[in-house]
């Protein structure tokens, strides 16, 4: 590994956040409510490293390889969060840095779980940068930094394949600069297009950006302890239901769209079976929860936001659906582990693995069948190539294993099983809330400290997918040279 | 621009490399993945795996806004139907590899009829480079316009030559029976100049003429350049490259003889070109080759696969006395160990079909934002552009004598060509409709061939 290349990129990153802490910096000093000062401590600190650092070599110079691209990305995030999360600790808003540091991951890994327990009282400025890293987030830093910083470009396919979620990653044009704003311009005209309309609702202004930030990245943080259910306004909470399921889809899709391919671009397996999946929850649960609204559309408008929130790994809520029976918990909870699309903001399994996992699983009975039969797994009409295939079959194996052992650590609380399994499966597909004791209402600060670094753990690798995270843990990523 | 390469292979890989670092939008196609993997991780282009004939594949490979499609796949025929699938999906212009010399006789049919806009040969490029080295040994280049009839050289001169020391414009009065070039370019040092009158030639100036090719042959011969006389060549071997450059030879009535140790490569080639002598037998064998008579030939030329065999035939010809000795070879870093044994070296061909389809693409760039340019090569590095144009009638260059134009100081019109005749502009000529016109331009800037008259422009 290139250390002095890797040192390079990621004192950039620490420059590039300075510059997005300077929009949150513009909204306190607005505001006025003294928490000022410590956006401009951060990034003074975020300076004072980032300028030496990124002096130490050029990046558009090297070769970024594999293994530094999963390097890189690994440890900017690890990097990005530790210094994020000190706005929190200047402020007072944490008491604790593992506090601060479980609410920036759960900001820049788009999950949305909080441990603040009363958010209505923060200032403005906090409120901001926590909702403004998970639109950030979203999309992905490195690709912000492929975006802004040209002379990168050229090199970082590694860093955007590390980064992107999904288990293959292709270009929408020729040229990685290229792809890196086409994809944030398509982003950018969402979320500007979610703005507009939630002004329209009649939302106030400071609340449509960090809703509509939120909304964007699929991560949940809200400027209200209630989350969207605090408005009472059923056509912001209709805006955002649409919006989380379009943010949930891949991106692809609209580029597609936005080169004239018409409604062509929706043709693809995963979108189908993503928008299916959606559809058939947000019936059985409208019908399952029936008794307890009386009404069969106030009955879907409940269904319809939860499911689209829990499917997009967005994780705002309209209701305590913690109250809600047994069937709708255990459905909403399998969704969780699914989540949206590839290429998409939102966290999960995916449901393009999902799609490939159960082709595979026939595949494998009819090969049993009759062995001798020759069979081609396809996805789209394409054949599905047989390091994809592994890929997305080891994912599967490594989220599952993270799952059960993240549950057993959470379980040393002593809280009950849902609770602790809900909440690893929520960081792990970056959702936010779970159920039981951390559902919609709930808290992540019931946990003791060692319960919420094994947590923000979580976020981090289930937003990276793992493998550029457990590549740090590899020796050969370490060594010098080659 | 928006090119689109077809064949992840050698040339398709570092000719991807190039483009990207030249700026253009580079998106690939190959049926092999494991290729595709090795290009997307060291190079920023776009990929697609599949069959580059197939118009689904090229569609999502963007060939309907693609600028330029290179197909340079293993197979000619892949090729061609790869560049007419491109061009009928609404790519601008396509440029194929055609090795086999079948296709190539038929080749402005095929070029017409399959929409092919430029075909690239290694093999024949590198046959023509050899030819180049037999008849004009001191050349660097050889650039070609008005279909062939014109040829830009250029030579260095020598401390003794009878041109330095003259200024350009009484050196016709010393020398009234020098044959009538034009002097196009001028590389001193570092330096390109394009040449006024009053230029004074100095030894180790870089020296660019142009004008046609009896003309040039001649103007070297009485500058005391030797055109070689090469009468009679012997070929090693009888692949493509032996049948293009033989072909070329014989048309100027050089008499070739060719050995090969294959039968059936043997008796093709001699079908193919009966009036070439085909020996069947081991290029490398010594009794052999002096029992045909080797020392009688003016030229030996080894063009086996293999680089030894053909380093080792040449050094045992130059033992033997043959007068020109050019040895083949397949890596850059021989030709200097060559040159210090005598022989002359030409390289072979990934290199150099690299180079080439790179010119057509800058070619095609540069003549994409002036359309009115029928033909451009960069010389001296680029520093200095010679341009093809065809007077048209709204050019307010037409009519008035050379002499009363008021041209860029740094610009030159070296050729006129009109009705196939080749002229070396005097002050008085004029220029008309239809005319061929070359021009030289230092620092570009020329899209149009009103662009070379200076301030009013």
């Amino acid at each position: 590994m290139n250390r002095r290349l890797i040192l390079g990129i990621l004192g950039r990153l620490l420059l590039l956040e300075a510059g997005l802490m300077l929009l949150s910096l513009a909204v306190s000093m607005y505001y006025g409510e003294g928490d000022a000062p410590s956006f401009l401590y951060s990034i003074g600190i975020l300076l004072a490293v980032g300028l030496p650092l990124s002096a130490l070599s050029r990046p558009e110079k090297n070769a970024v390889r594999a293994r530094e691209g999963l390097a890189a990305v690994g440890l900017a995030w690890i990097l990005l969060s530790a210094f994020g999360a000190l706005p929190f600790m200047f402020s007072g808003a944490t008491v604790y840095y593992w506090d601060a540091l479980f609410e920036t991951v759960s900001g820049f890994t788009t999950t949305g779980a909080s441990i603040l327990p009363a958010v209505e009282h923060l200032p403005h400025g906090i409120l901001f940068w926590r909702s403004f890293t998970h639109w950030v987030g979203g999309m992905g830093v490195l690709v912000l930094t492929l975006a802004v910083m040209p002379k990168f470009g050229g090199k970082g396919s590694q860093l955007a394949r590390a980064e992107s979620p999904g288990p293959t990653f292709s270009k929408m044009v020729p040229r990685m600069t290229d792809t890196a704003r086409l994809m944030y311009a398509i982003y950018a005209a969402m979320t500007l297009v979610l703005i507009l309309l939630l002004l329209l609702s009649g939302m106030p202004l400071f609340d449509t950006l960090i809703h509509a930030m939120g909304t964007a990245g699929t991560g949940g943080f809200s400027s209200r302890n209630l989350s969207v259910g605090a408005y009472g306004n059923a056509w912001a909470e209709m805006i955002i239901m649409v919006f989380m399921f379009l943010f949930g889809a891949n991106f692809t899709l609209y580029f597609r769209l936005l080169k004239g391919e018409g409604l062509k671009s929706f043709k693809s397996e995963e979108f189908r079976a993503y928008l299916l999946l959606a559809l058939g929850s947000v019936l059985v649960i409208a019908l399952n929860i029936l008794p307890r609204f009386g009404n069969f559309f106030t009955a879907l408008r409940y269904s319809g936001f939860q499911v689209s929130s829990i499917m997009s790994t967005t994780g705002y809520a309209t209701t305590d659906f913690a109250l809600w029976p047994q069937f709708s918990h255990i459905l909403l909870l399998l969704l969780m582990l699914v989540g949206a699309s590839a290429g998409s903001t939102a966290g999960g399994i995916k449901v393009v693995r999902m799609v490939i996992l159960g082709k595979a699983a026939v595949h494998e009975v009819g090969h049993e069948v009759s062995p001798r039969r020759v069979r081609m797994l396809k996805l789209d009409g394409k054949p599905v190539g047989a390091d994809v295939l592994r890929g997305v079959l080891v994912f599967f194996f490594i989220y599952v294993s993270f799952l059960f052992v993240g549950t057993l650590v959470a379980s040393t609380d002593g809280h009950d099983f849902l609770t602790c399994f809900s909440a690893t499966a929520s960081c792990l597909s970056n959702i936010g809330p779970g159920l039981s004791l951390v559902g919609p209402v709930g808290n992540f600060g019931i946990f003791s400290p060692h319960v919420k670094y094994l947590l923000t753990f979580m976020m981090l690798a289930g937003r990276l997918e793992f493998i550029p995270l457990l590549a740090l843990f590899h020796p050969s990523v370490w060594r010098n040279g080659h | 621009m928006r090119v689109l390469i077809i064949g992840d292979g050698k040339v398709g890989h570092s000719l991807a490399g190039q483009l990207i670092l030249e700026g253009h939008e580079v998106t690939i196609v190959d049926r092999s993945e494991a290729a595709l993997q090795r290009s997307m991780d060291t190079l920023d282009a776009m990929a697609v795996k599949g069959n580059g004939v197939n118009a689904d594949t090229l569609r999502e490979a963007g060939a309907p806004d693609a600028d330029i499609v290179i197909a340079v796949t293993v197979s000619d025929e892949i090729n061609m139907l790869a560049c007419l699938t491109a061009k009928r999906l609404g790519a601008k212009y396509a440029i194929a590899r055609i090795r086999d010399p079948e296709y190539h006789k038929s080749l402005p049919f095929l070029m017409k009829e399959l929409l092919i806009d430029y075909v690239i040969n290694p093999e024949r490029i590198l046959a023509q480079e050899i030819s180049r080295i037999l008849r004009y040994p001191f050349t660097g280049s050889i650039e070609t316009f008005a279909r062939g009839r014109v040829e830009l050289m250029d030579f260095r001169l020598g401390p003794g030559d009878a041109l330095a020391g003259h200024s350009l414009r009484d050196l016709y009065a010393h020398k009234p029976s020098l044959p009538r070039v034009l002097f196009c370019a001028v590389q001193r040092g570092e330096e390109a100049l394009i040449p006024k009158g009053d230029l004074v030639l100095q030894a180790d100036d870089h020296v660019y003429v142009a004008s046609d090719v009896p003309t040039i042959t001649a103007f070297f011969k009485a500058i005391g350049k030797n055109t070689s006389g090469v009468r009679s060549v012997m070929l090693m071997g009888a692949g493509r490259i032996a049948y293009y450059l033989a072909e070329m030879l014989l048309k100027m009535h050089i008499q070739v003889t060719v050995v090969e140790l294959d039968e059936e490569v043997a008796q093709e080639f001699s079908e193919a070109l009966p009036q070439a002598r085909v020996i069947l037998g081991d290029g490398t064998d010594q009794e052999l080759l002096s029992g045909e008579g080797l020392d009688t030939y003016d030229a030996f030329v080894t063009l086996s696969g293999l680089d030894e065999e053909n380093i080792m035939a040449g050094l045992y010809a130059q033992r033997l006395g043959v007068r020109k000795v050019v040895v083949k070879t397949s890596r850059d870093n021989y030709q200097e160990l060559l040159g210090s044994l005598g022989l002359d070296s030409a390289v072979s061909v990934k290199q150099s079909t690299g180079d080439t389809i790179l010119r057509a693409v800058r070619t095609r760039s540069a003549a994409d934002a002036a359309a009115a340019v029928e033909r451009l090569y960069h010389i001296i590095d680029g520093e200095i552009e010679a341009l093809e144009f065809i007077a048209r009638q709204e050019d307010r260059v037409l009519g008035a004598p050379l002499m009363e134009l008021a041209l860029r100081p740094d610009a030159l019109i070296a050729v006129i060509v009109r009705d196939g005749q080749v002229y070396i502009p005097t002050g008085r000529d004029t220029l008309r409709e239809g005319d061929r016109v070359i021009v030289m331009v230092k620092g570009g800037g020329v899209e149009r061939l009103d662009d070379i008259l200076g301030g009013q422009a």
